[in-house]
C-alpha cells in the first residue's frame, strides 16, 4: 500500500492533528494579532476536517492496521465535526489571552479521539483513541477559568478518569486473554475477538468479566451510575461553555465504544450482562433526576440531568441494533439520533449561562436566571426551547429523541426473554422524564416568571450566540423535519452487528407508535 | 396539475409568511422598527402568489382536480413504513380557501401598516403585532393545505394559539387580558372534543391521512374492512363539530368572539370575521364523507347553525359598540354557513363563506377606521354624522352593509339566498329561520350605519375626526369592489332567470362539484323523503324566494331608516312597550352571567379544592420523596462532599456489586 492509500481514509483525523500542532505552535506567538487568529484558524481546520470527511471514500477502504471504517465511523465524524464547531463558537472567548493555542489545541485532539474511536478496530487503537478523548479535557477544565473550584475540579476528573482508563483496559486485557487477539472485526484472514465470540461458548465467566470492566470503564465516560458521581463537581468547577463540551464529546466517544464492543459479541449478551445493563439504565435515570430535583445550581443540575440521559440512551443501547428497521425499532439507531440531538440541547442551555454574568461572575444558580425574559427576551426564549427539548417536549427534537429510544424497546420479540424488562425500563424511563419535567420547567419559568436580579448582563462577544442560534433553532427544525438526521442514524447502524433473530420484532401494527 | 409546481408553491405558501414572521419577530426590535411591516407583507405577499398559481393549476386541471402531494415524511419506522407524512391536499376547496385566505391577510396587513401605527403597543408593540399576523397566515395555510388530520389539527391550535395572543394584544389592559383567556378556554372545550374526533377516526381507520380516511368512510368500511356503523359516524362526526361550534363561535361557544373585538380592528377583521372562525366550515366541508354520512350529525349542524343564525341577530339589534354589532352578526353569518351545511348544501355554505370574508372583512376595517378617526372610541352613542368627515369610509362601508344586509345584486345576497333555498328544500322552518334572520341582519346593520354616519355631526369631545389615510382607504377600496362583485362568481346569465338575466348557481359552484358531490351523493335519498314536508317551495319557485329575500333586504333598511332618522321616537316607544325584552337582549339572554354562574364559579371551586389538595397532598408526599434522597445524601455525607477518596471509593464499591451481581447471576 503506498503512504496515501494508508492515510486516505483517515484524511479528516490528520487533517485534525496537523491542526492540532499548528494551533499549538501559533499560540505560543508573542504577537496578539496573531494569537487572535488561533480561534479562527480552528474553525478553518475543523470545516477542512468536514470537506475531507467529505471526499475520502470511507467504507469498506483499507487504512493503516486497527482502523476500519463503516457507515457508524461516517456518521460520528459527521455529528462529531458538526457539534464540534457549535462547541467552537460557545468556546470561542473562554480562554484567556496567551492560552488560545493550548485550549482550541487539545479541543481538536479530543474531537480527532472521537473520530479514532469510531474507527478503532482494534482493543489498544479503542484504548488510546478514547484516552485522546478524555486526557485533553482533564486540561481543558484547568484552563477554561482562573477559579480555585476549576483547578480543583481538573484534578478530581484526571485522577477518576485515570481510575476508570485503568478498569478498562484490565477489562480489555481480560478480553484479550479470552479471544487470544486485540482485533475487533476481522478485515481478512486475521483473527478477531468476533469470530472468537461468534463460535460459541467463548463468553465464558473471563469474558464477562473482562465486558464488565470494559463496559464500567466507558461507564464513566458517559457518566453512568455507579460511576456518575464527578459528573456534578466537575461540570460545576469547569467554565460553562466548557461543559457543554464535556457533556458531549466524551459521552459520544463512549456509547460508540460501547456500541463497538457490543457489536463484537453480535449483542448475544449472556442474561447476566443485561441484568447488569437494565440495573445500569434504571438507576442511572432515576438517580440523576431525583438528584437534579434537589440542586440550586444550573450547572449541577444540568450534570444530573447529563447523567439521566445516559440512562435514556442505555434503553437503546440494551435494545441493540434490528436490521432493516428505522429508529423507532433499532435501538442503536434511537441512540445515535439522541446523542446528537442531545449534544445541541445541553450545549445550548450551558451557552446560555456561558452569555451571561451578573456583577461580573458567570451565571450559574437558578437566581441568576431569574427574570431572563426581560432583559434578554431570546436568550430566554432560547434557554425555554432547550429546557423544553431536555424535557423531551413537543415541538423539539429531545422530543423525537424519546419517543425513538422509549418505542425502540418495544421492539424485541415477544418471546424474548428480556421483552417484559425492557417494556418495564421504558416506562420507568417515562416516569423519569415526567420528574424531570419538575427541574426543566422550573428553570424555563425561573426565566420568564420571576423578577430579575440587579446587575443580571450579557458577557462580551458574539459568537457564542451563532452557535446557540443555531443549537435552539435545530431543536425545533429536527422536530419539524427528523428525517435526514433520521435516515443517516438509521443507515449508520448497518454494519454494527448481526442481531440475532430473535431481536427482530414482531410488531402488530408497524406504522403505530406505541409511546408518545 | 405538476407535482413539482404544486409541491414548490404548497411550501412558499407556508414558508414565506413563517418567514416574514420570523424575520419581523427577531429583528424588528432591533434594527426594522417602523419597518417591520415589510418582511410580513412580503412574505404574505408571496403567499397570495403562490394561492394564484395553485388556483390556476386547479383550475386548469379539469376532472383531475385533487392533487395529494407528501413533502416529506415525519416519523419513519424503517422498513415497517411511515408513521406520519406531511403531506398537502391541493383541490378546489383548499385553492378558494387559500385565495380567501392570503387575499384578505395582503389587504389586513397593507391596513395595519398604518393602523397599527397609532395604535401599536408602545413597547414593543408595532413588530409584535406583525410577526404574529405572519405566524397566523403561516398556521392559517397549514390548516387549509394540509392534507391529513393531524396537520389540520396542528393548524387549528396554532391559529387559536395567534388568535388568543392578537387578541390580547394590549396585554396591559386587564379587559383585553381577560378576553384573550376567555377566547383561549372556550376553545379548548370545542378542540378537546376535536381532539377526540381525530383520535376516534384514528381508533376506526388506522390512519389520519384524508385520502386513505374518507375513501374508507366512502365506501363505509373501518380499516379492517368492517361495516361502520352509523352511530361511530354519528360520534365521529359531532366530537369534530365540538371544535368547529369551538372555532367558528356557533351556540353555545359563540360567548368568546363577541369579547375578542378587544383585539386591534385589524384582527378582528383578518381572524374574527373573514379566516380563521370559517375553520369549523372548511373542516366539515373537507370532512363530507364523515358527516354526509351521518343524517342525525346533519340534522344537528344544520339546527345549530340555524339557532345561531336567529339567537345571535336578535342580540346584534340593540348593541350600540359598532365592532360587537359586527361580532354577533359574524356569529349570526356563520350560523347561515353551518345551516347551509346541515342541508347538504356545502357549496353555497362555502360560496357565502367566500363572499362573507369580503364584506365582513371590508366592516371591520372601516368600524377601524371610525375607531382610528374617532381616538378610540367605537360606540356609536358618542358620535354620529360621521359622513360628511369621513366619505370614504362611508361609501366603503355603506357598501360592505348593503352586501351584509343582501341587497340584492351584492355579494351577500347571492349567496344568503343560497342558503335559504337549500334550507327551505330541506325543511320549511328552518327556511323560514333563515328568512327572518335575513330581516333582521338588514335592519341591525342598516341601525348601525344610520346611527354612525347619517344625522347631525358630532364627535367625542378633544378628538380631531379625520378620514384615514391610503393605506387605509385602499384595503377598503379593494374589498368594496369585492363586496360588489365577488358575488358573480357563483352567478351565470341567462334569460328568463332573477331579474330576467341572474341565475344564481354558477362557475364556482361547478368549480367545487368535485369536493361537494359527496354531501349531494348523501343528499338522494334525503330530499325525496323531504320533498312532502317542502311542499312550501314546491309552489315556490327558486326565483320568487329571491324576490321576497330581497324585499326583506329592503324592508329591513326601512324599517331602520325609520327607526333611527325619521321618527327616533319611535324606538323608544317600543322600547318603553317592550322594557323586558329590551333588557334581555341589551345583556345579551344573560348567557355571560348564566355560564358565570353555573360552569365557571362552580369550576372554580372545584379548582380551589384541587389547589388545595395538591399544596397539602401533594406537596407534603413530593417532600417526603425527595427526603429519601437527601437523608441517603446525608448518610453518604462524606461521599457527596467532594473528596476525591471518597468518589474513587464509590465507584470501587459500585464495580464490586456490579461484579457480585453478574457473577451470581451468571452462577445460577
Amino acid at each position: 500500500m503506498t503512504f496515501a492509500e494508508v492515510f486516505a481514509p483517515i484524511a479528516p483525523e490528520v487533517t485534525l492533528l496537523i491542526g492540532v500542532c499548528a494551533v499549538f505552535l501559533i499560540g505560543v506567538s508573542k504577537s496578539a494579532a496573531v494569537r487572535a487568529a488561533v480561534a479562527p484558524l480552528t474553525l478553518l481546520i475543523m470545516l477542512g476536517a468536514m470537506v475531507a470527511t467529505a471526499t475520502c471514500a470511507t467504507t469498506d477502504a483499507a487504512g493503516p492496521v486497527g482502523l476500519a471504517f463503516d457507515e457508524l465511523t461516517v456518521y460520528i465524524r459527521w455529528i462529531t465535526l458538526a457539534i464540534g464547531l457549535l462547541l467552537l463558537l460557545v468556546n470561542w472567548h473562554v480562554p484567556a489571552d496567551g492560552e488560545q493555542g493550548e485550549y482550541f489545541g487539545l479541543m481538536l485532539c479530543s474531537m480527532a479521539g472521537v473520530l479514532l474511536t469510531a474507527s478503532a478496530n482494534d482493543l489498544v487503537v479503542l484504548f488510546f483513541a478514547i484516552e485522546l478523548v478524555s486526557v485533553p479535557t482533564y486540561a481543558m477544565v484547568a484552563l477554561s477559568r482562573t477559579d480555585q473550584r476549576a483547578s480543583e475540579a481538573a484534578l478530581k476528573y484526571f485522577f477518576l478518569g485515570a481510575l476508570s482508563a485503568a478498569i478498562m483496559v484490565y477489562g480489555f486485557s481480560f478480553l484479550y486473554g479470552v479471544g487470544g487477539t486485540t482485533t475487533l472485526f476481522a478485515t481478512g484472514a486475521v483473527d478477531s475477538l468476533e469470530t472468537a465470540f461468534a463460535e460459541g461458548g467463548a463468553i465464558n465467566a473471563y469474558a464477562v468479566v473482562g465486558l464488565l470492566l470494559a463496559m464500567s470503564g466507558l461507564a464513566f465516560k458517559v457518566a453512568v451510575v455507579p460511576f456518575h458521581a464527578y459528573a456534578p463537581d466537575v461540570y460545576e468547577g469547569a467554565a460553562s461553555p466548557l461543559t457543554g463540551l464535556l457533556g458531549f464529546l466524551p459521552k459520544l466517544a463512549g456509547f460508540v465504544a460501547l456500541i463497538r464492543l457490543l457489536s463484537v459479541c453480535q449483542w448475544d449478551l449472556p442474561d447476566s450482562l443485561m441484568w447488569m445493563m437494565w440495573l445500569m439504565a434504571a438507576a442511572t435515570m432515576t438517580v440523576g433526576n431525583v438528584l437534579a430535583l434537589l440542586q440550586t445550581n444550573v450547572k449541577r443540575i444540568l450534570a444530573y440531568s447529563s447523567v439521566s440521559h445516559s440512562g435514556f440512551m442505555m434503553i437503546g443501547l440494551l435494545v441493540g441494533p434490528v436490521l432493516g428497521e428505522g429508529p423507532m425499532h433499532d435501538g442503536v439507531a434511537a441512540v445515535l439520533f439522541y446523542i446528537a440531538v442531545y449534544g445541541m440541547m445541553n450545549l445550548g442551555a450551558f451557552a446560555v449561562l456561558a452569555m451571561l454574568q451578573v456583577r461580573g461572575e458567570a451565571a450559574e444558580s437558578l437566581d441568576d436566571l431569574a427574570g431572563l425574559s426581560q432583559r434578554a427576551p431570546v436568550l430566554a426564549l432560547a434557554m425555554a426551547v432547550c429546557a423544553f427539548s431536555l424535557m423531551g417536549f413537543p415541538p423539539t427534537a429531545g422530543f423525537l429523541g424519546k419517543v425513538y429510544i422509549f418505542s425502540s424497546a418495544f421492539s424485541l420479540a415477544g418471546d424474548h426473554p428480556f421483552h417484559g424488562p425492557l417494556v418495564t425500563l421504558a416506562v420507568i424511563g417515562v416516569i423519569n422524564s415526567a420528574i424531570g419535567a419538575a427541574y426543566y420547567l422550573k428553570i424555563a419559568a425561573t426565566c420568564f416568571v420571576r423578577q430579575p436580579r440587579e446587575g443580571l448582563g450579557r458577557t462580551e462577544g458574539s459568537m457564542p450566540a451563532f452557535g446557540l442560534a443555531v443549537c435552539s433553532i435545530a431543536m425545533i427544525a429536527l422536530f419539524v423535519r427528523p428525517t435526514d438526521l433520521v435516515d443517516r442514524a438509521k443507515n449508520a447502524t448497518v454494519s454494527v452487528g448481526q442481531s440475532s433473530n430473535t431481536r427482530v420484532a414482531t410488531v402488530d401494527q408497524p406504522h403505530v407508535p406505541h409511546v408518545d | 396539475m405538476d407535482a413539482n409546481v404544486i409541491t414548490t408553491w404548497a411550501s412558499l405558501i407556508l414558508l414565506l409568511p413563517l418567514a416574514g414572521a420570523v424575520i419581523s419577530g427577531v429583528f424588528g426590535p432591533v434594527a426594522l422598527k417602523g419597518r417591520s411591516h415589510w418582511p410580513v407583507l412580503l412574505g404574505v405577499g408571496g403567499a397570495v402568489a403562490g394561492a394564484v398559481t395553485l388556483f390556476r393549476q386547479v383550475n386548469g386541471a379539469g376532472d383531475e382536480s385533487q392533487s395529494v402531494q407528501v413533502l416529506y415524511e415525519w416519523i419513519t419506522t424503517g422498513a415497517a413504513g411511515t408513521w406520519f407524512t406531511v403531506n398537502v391536499l391541493v383541490d378546489p376547496l383548499t385553492a378558494i380557501m387559500l385565495l380567501v385566505v392570503t387575499g384578505i391577510s395582503l389587504l389586513v396587513v397593507i391596513y395595519a401598516r398604518e393602523y397599527m401605527r397609532d395604535h401599536g403597543d408602545p413597547v414593543r408593540g408595532y413588530e409584535r403585532f406583525f410577526a404574529y399576523i405572519g405566524l397566523f397566515v403561516f398556521s392559517m395555510c397549514a390548516l387549509v393545505l394540509g392534507g391529513n388530520f393531524l396537520l389540520l389539527y396542528l393548524g387549528w391550535e396554532a391559529v387559536g394559539l395567534c388568535s388568543y395572543l392578537l387578541i390580547g394584544f394590549y396585554y396591559d389592559k386587564p379587559s383585553a387580558a381577560a378576553a384573550a383567556k376567555k377566547a383561549f378556554l372556550v376553545n379548548r372545550i370545542g378542540d378537546f372534543g376535536f381532539g377526540l374526533g381525530i383520535l376516534l377516526i384514528y381508533l376506526t381507520f388506522q390512519s389520519l391521512d384524508y385520502s386513505a380516511v374518507f375513501a374508507m368512510a366512502e365506501a363505509g368500511v373501518d380499516a379492517a374492512g368492517d361495516p361502520i356503523s352509523p352511530g361511530r359516524f354519528t360520534a365521529i362526526a359531532l366530537l369534530l363539530f365540538c371544535g368547529a361550534v369551538g372555532k367558528s363561535a356557533q351556540f353555545p361557544l359563540y360567548v368568546w368572539l363577541p369579547d375578542a373585538m378587544e383585539g386591534p380592528s385589524p384582527v378582528s377583521a383578518l381572524i374574527h370575521a373573514a379566516t380563521m372562525v370559517t375553520a369549523g366550515v372548511y373542516m366539515i366541508v373537507r370532512c363530507g364523507a364523515i358527516f354526509a354520512a351521518s343524517p342525525v350529525a346533519m340534522a344537528i349542524v344544520a339546527g345549530i347553525g340555524a339557532f345561531t343564525a336567529i339567537f345571535a341577530a336578535t342580540m346584534a339589534l340593540v348593541q350600540t359598540d359598532m365592532k360587537r354589532i359586527l361580532a354577533y352578526s359574524t356569529v349570526s353569518q356563520l350560523g347561515y354557513m353551518f345551516l347551509g351545511l346541515g342541508v347538504f348544501a356545502a357549496e353555497a355554505a362555502v360560496f357565502h363563506l367566500y363572499t362573507h370574508a369580503f364584506f365582513k372583512a371590508l366592516l371591520f376595517l372601516g368600524a377601524g377606521s371610525v375607531m382610528h378617526a374617532m381616538g378610540g372610541k367605537i360606540d356609536f352613542r358618542e358620535f354620529s354624522g360621521l359622513k360628511r368627515v369621513m366619505p370614504w369610509t362611508y361609501a366603503t362601508m355603506l357598501i360592505g352593509s348593503l352586501a351584509l344586509a343582501g341587497f340584492p345584486l351584492l355579494a351577500g345576497f347571492w349567496s344568503k339566498d343560497e342558503i335559504i333555498h337549500a334550507a327551505f328544500k330541506h325543511n320549511a322552518f328552518l327556511g323560514v329561520v333563515g328568512l327572518i334572520t335575513a330581516l333582521m341582519t338588514s335592519y341591525y346593520t342598516f341601525r348601525m350605519v344610520f346611527k354612525a354616519f347619517h344625522g347631525v355631526t358630532r364627535v367625542p369631545e378633544g378628538v380631531h375626526a379625520h378620514e384615514s389615510g391610503g393605506w387605509i382607504l385602499v384595503p377598503l377600496c379593494v374589498l368594496s369592489i369585492g363586496a360588489i362583485f365577488a358575488g358573480y362568481a357563483g352567478v351565470e346569465f341567462h334569460t328568463g332567470a332573477f331579474l330576467g338575466i341572474f341565475e344564481p348557481h354558477g362557475w364556482f359552484h361547478h368549480f367545487l362539484e368535485p369536493v361537494t358531490a359527496t354531501f349531494h351523493a348523501f343528499d338522494v335519498g334525503h330530499e325525496a323523503s323531504h320533498e312532502a314536508a317542502s311542499g312550501f317551495v314546491a309552489h315556490m319557485s327558486h326565483y320568487g324566494l329571491m324576490y321576497a329575500s330581497a324585499a326583506l333586504a329592503m324592508i329591513g333598511i326601512g324599517i331602520a331608516f325609520v327607526m333611527c332618522l325619521d321618527s327616533p321616537m319611535l324606538l323608544a316607544v317600543i322600547r318603553r312597550a317592550f322594557p323586558r325584552a329590551y333588557e334581555v337582549l341589551y345583556n345579551k339572554y344573560y348567557v355571560d352571567e348564566a355560564y358565570g354562574q353555573w360552569i365557571v364559579d362552580p369550576l372554580k371551586k372545584a379548582g380551589r379544592i384541587c389547589v388545595g389538595l395538591d399544596t397539602f397532598l401533594i406537596d407534603n408526599l413530593v417532600r417526603l420523596v425527595a427526603f429519601i434522597p437527601r437523608a441517603i445524601g446525608w448518610a453518604l455525607r462524606s461521599m457527596q462532599q467532594g473528596a476525591l477518596q471518597g468518589y474513587a471509593a464509590s465507584m470501587a464499591v459500585g464495580l464490586a456489586l456490579l461484579l457480585v451481581i453478574v457473577l451470581v447471576q451468571a452462577g445460577t
